[in-house]
């Protein structure tokens, strides 16, 4: 039952002892998060039979504030793209009000909005990363999705904690209780990225916030294009090294038949990667040994877009854009080209570090709903679920 | 007619820091224990785990750029080493390749001429060290075995400039840093058990040249001696090979000990060295580095000075009282307690070492404190007893809580230094050994030898010697007058 969502189940669901803030919500995890003495099974050979020790930061969080673990979502191969991942169908079936999973290329986002669901990307470094099968440390977030935003909410206070097990986290505080957020950015250079028709979607939604009282203002990014590069770059030389630790010594799948252990290795290697996953660490493994100057380049320009962005964002409080094309298929890419196309729109995010959400219902194309993607600063999260809350409630009349 | 030969010589040392935890994890840094006891999900690198860096390493690794006075970067940084290897849990080892944690700093060495001359110290930096690998047969079958135990053990790895020319200064200048090291107390420093490792870069020019030739590492020695041994090895190797017009190229070598030979090593595949996105940058405040410097110890170099200056030791003495930590320790607790500084020196460098081994006890532990130590001395000094009592008295101390006065009341060997009581022992012995005593006066002056032996046995080895050596010349030359 529910095979083809769920990679584990819990059995143990008893009602949690305290009233905490998610008491009686059910949620899904992603097997990408160790639960205690659940398998850990991360949609990849190279984790088979590995039950992970401890629960991730999060897992603990969300124990603590009441929530009921229902179950691991099965995922993609270690969370790179959405291709057979089930939180989202968790949430959208009604099993679960609630589910975290790995945002690393915009994979909450995007599948949020393919199912009719808010799907949220928090500032990197305010979720602690402890517990959570990495593939690309610098770009990857605990994302959450839910059918409505005040579940988001919740989770994002329950979980947004600082760390000392997750070093990297920021030690700034983020501001809580900023004023209302009303003005709207709208990238001139859009126009590139998007198909006409997706264009006329957009435009029309953004005259919609317009009239839900956003001041709408144009901002010029001559870099945009550049975000997906970038991405590319590092994310796969950062999941090159991450996936260095795969190699059957410690845990995980071995291959047998080896005659040493370099034998053990590559064969070991050959069997626990499916060929979109071995295609991205190849990739990696090229600018690590192959050009590193690129990588270096592609380090150099994303402090660039860091701060770019952050430029555009002092006189503005978030930027607006679609979360995904009407005809870049997300769930099911070919190669890593087609994956980096279908999530060209959530890669700007990823790359900043920067606070994101999608919304559902918004921008629709030719019968597809291609979400409403709000990016803010960094540390803005509540601000932004607030003002999430109330364009839905202004665009759609209904809370 | 070939140009006289030059080496060139260049070290990497890698140094264990002596910290309690390891670098990334709260696992006892104590890579010697049972095999894999001392592991965690963080140094096996189980998913999930993020590596959290040891304040004390930072501070130990600081103390020894300090001892080795290097300039501390405000901002320093992991980088992942990539290789794969299965002494690496992560695929990668973490080290400080493109922002070390120093640079700029040098020792000076003592070479064989006595002349001093500076070796610059191009960087310092921190990293993990790797599991250990044990290869053994089970039945017919090789297996290799991975011990994690010191996966994850903090390093610092020092890199010279090529500044060294001879194994002898190569030496020097290990076991000068070796003193420093030890004296700002950030490792042992023992190649012996693996706390300090040792790689020499050895090349060859024409004397007087500039040009920095295709180099050789080797590797594997295991004491200081074996590293002078090497590179002397090896700087024959490539003169021969100059000799003979064959090309030098660079490449690793394994020293042999046994065979007392160098010989090519297989070439593990080294990677890149990519930022790692999980360790925090290290930023060190003003404040903290001021507090660090505070704290250090009076180094090796200006305690020697100060010893000489102050106290006026001899050189050779200075140098021996302030080699090592807990002997300069001592000796300045001695001094405080009034002992006279050279004669503690002369006796802490030669009369303490041979009682506390028999002792099994080290200058730490001894019951023999450096008060009592002290108050001996100063009767030494003041010639109440003598030296052989003195060291009769030592022995005492060490067995028991008295003082050094009461120990020479209770075996009476105070010493006899009045003029009388000495005048009657000389004049006795002059009359019992007529013959020395005419020997003496024919001008064999060995005479004077056995007359002296013979009356400090009288006194049963309790007369002042000075002043018995005296009365007895003055005694023998009178009555000759």
């Amino acid at each position: 039952m529910h095979s083809e969502i769920f990679a584990h189940v819990n059995q143990a669901t008893c009602a949690a002892e305290n009233h905490g803030r998610l008491f009686g919500k059910r949620v899904g995890v992603q097997s990408l998060f160790c639960v205690r003495g659940w398998p850990c099974t991360g949609g990849s050979k190279a984790l088979e039979g590995f039950h992970p020790l401890e629960d991730a930061t999060v897992i603990q969080r969300l124990k603590t504030e009441g929530a009921v673990l229902a179950g691991s979502t099965r995922s993609s191969e270690l969370g790179l793209g959405i291709a057979g991942d089930g939180a989202a169908k968790a949430v959208s079936q009604g099993l679960v009000h609630a589910a975290l999973m790995m945002d690393t290329l915009g994979e909450a986002r995007v599948a949020a909005v393919k199912a009719g669901l808010f799907g949220f990307k928090p500032s990197w470094g305010r979720v602690s990363r402890f517990g959570l099968m990495g593939l690309a440390p610098s770009m990857e977030c605990c994302g959450m999705l839910a059918s409505n935003l005040d579940d988001i909410a919740r989770m994002l206070e329950t979980v947004a904690h600082i760390d000392e097990r997750d070093p990297s986290m920021a030690a700034d505080k983020p501001t809580g209780t900023s004023p209302a957020l009303t003005r709207a950015g709208v990238f001139k250079e859009l126009q590139d990225l998007l198909e006409p028709q997706e264009r006329s979607a957009f435009s029309q939604a953004v005259s919609r916030l317009e009239q839900a009282g956003l001041t709408i203002r144009e901002a010029q990014y001559k870099d945009l294009s550049l975000f997906a590069a970038v991405h590319q770059v590092i994310a796969a030389v950062e999941a090159s090294s991450s996936c260095g630790k795969f190699d059957g010594v410690r845990f995980g799948h071995r291959a047998s038949g080896g005659k040493n252990w370099n034998e053990m290795y590559l064969q070991t290697r050959r069997e626990s990667f499916g060929p979109l996953m071995k295609a991205f660490l190849f990739q990696g493994a090229y600018f690590q040994f192959e050009d590193y100057a690129a990588f270096e380049q592609a380090c150099r320009i994303r402090t660039r877009l860091v701060q770019g962005l952050a430029k555009l964002l002092e006189n503005l409080d978030v930027l607006v854009l679609p979360a995904l094309h009407a005809k870049r298929e997300p769930a099911s890419p070919r190669d890593i080209e087609e994956l980096y196309r279908a999530f060209s729109l959530t890669l700007p995010a990823s790359v900043a570090g920067l606070p994101a959400i999608a919304l559902p219902g918004m921008v629709r194309c030719d019968g597809r709903d291609l979400g409403l993607q709000l990016v803010g600063s960094w540390g803005t999260d509540q601000g932004m679920l607030a003002l999430a809350q109330r364009l839905t409630t202004l665009t759609q009349g209904a809370p | 007619m070939m140009p006289t030969l030059q080496a060139v010589i260049g070290l990497e040392i890698h140094v264990q820091l002596s910290c309690a935890t390891k670098m990334f994890c709260s696992c006892p840094n104590r890579p010697g224990d049972e095999p894999n006891r001392n592991t965690c999900p963080i140094c096996l690198w189980l998913p999930g785990n993020l590596p959290r860096f040891s304040a004390e390493a930072l501070e130990k690794a600081t103390l020894a750029c300090l001892a080795l006075n290097c300039r501390i970067q405000k901002e320093s940084a992991f980088d992942q080493k990539v290789y794969y290897y299965p002494d690496l849990p992560k695929g990668y080892q973490l080290s400080q390749f493109h922002r070390p944690l120093a640079r700029n700093g040098w020792l000076d060495i003592v070479q064989e001429d006595e002349t001093l001359q500076r070796i610059r110290i191009q960087k310092i930096h921190m990293e993990e060290d790797v599991a250990r690998l044990v290869h053994e047969k089970e039945g017919k079958t090789t297996v290799s075995l991975v011990d994690f135990n010191r996966a994850g053990t903090p390093l610092v790895e020092i890199v010279t400039e090529p500044d060294l020319r001879t194994p002898a200064d190569a030496m020097e200048f290990l076991r000068t840093l070796r003193m420093q090291l030890r004296y700002s107390q950030c490792s042992t420093c023992s190649m012996e058990q693996g706390t300090m490792r040792v790689d020499a870069n050895v090349s060859v020019r024409p004397s007087g040249s500039n040009v920095l030739n295709a180099k050789v590492e080797i590797k594997n020695m295991n004491s200081i001696r074996h590293v002078g041994d090497a590179v002397a090895h090896e700087i024959r190797r490539q003169e021969s090979l100059a000799m003979s017009k064959e090309p030098i190229v660079t490449h690793t070598r394994l020293w042999d000990p046994e065979a007392r030979i160098t010989s090519p090593m297989r070439e593990k595949f080294e990677g890149p060295c990519v930022p790692d996105p999980s360790v925090p940058p290290i930023v060190i405040s003003e404040k903290w580095l001021r507090e660090m410097i505070r704290n250090m110890p009076e180094m090796p170099g200006l305690k020697a000075e100060r010893y000489m200056n102050r106290h006026g030791l001899t050189r050779e003495e200075a140098l021996q009282m302030s080699a090592e930590r807990n002997v300069s320790c001592y000796f300045e607790s001695a001094l405080d307690h009034q002992a006279p500084p050279r004669l503690a020196a002369q006796w802490i460098a030669a009369q303490l070492p041979p009682l506390l081994k028999d002792r099994e006890e080290t200058l730490e532990n001894t019951p023999l404190d450096p008060q009592r130590f002290a108050g001996l001395l100063l009767m030494l000094e003041r010639e109440e007893i003598n030296a052989n009592a003195a060291r009769e008295v030592l022995r005492k101390l060490c067995e028991s809580t008295a003082s050094p006065a009461e120990i020479v009341v209770q075996c009476g060997c105070r010493q006899v230094s009045e003029a009388d009581e000495l005048e009657a022992l000389v004049d006795r012995v002059i009359l019992e050994n007529a013959s020395a005593v005419e020997n003496f006066r024919q001008g064999a002056s060995k005479a004077l030898g056995f007359l002296m032996g013979r009356a400090m046995q009288a006194s049963g080895g309790k007369a002042n010697p000075r002043l018995l050596k005296e009365l007895m010349t003055s005694k023998l030359k009178g009555d000759g007058q």
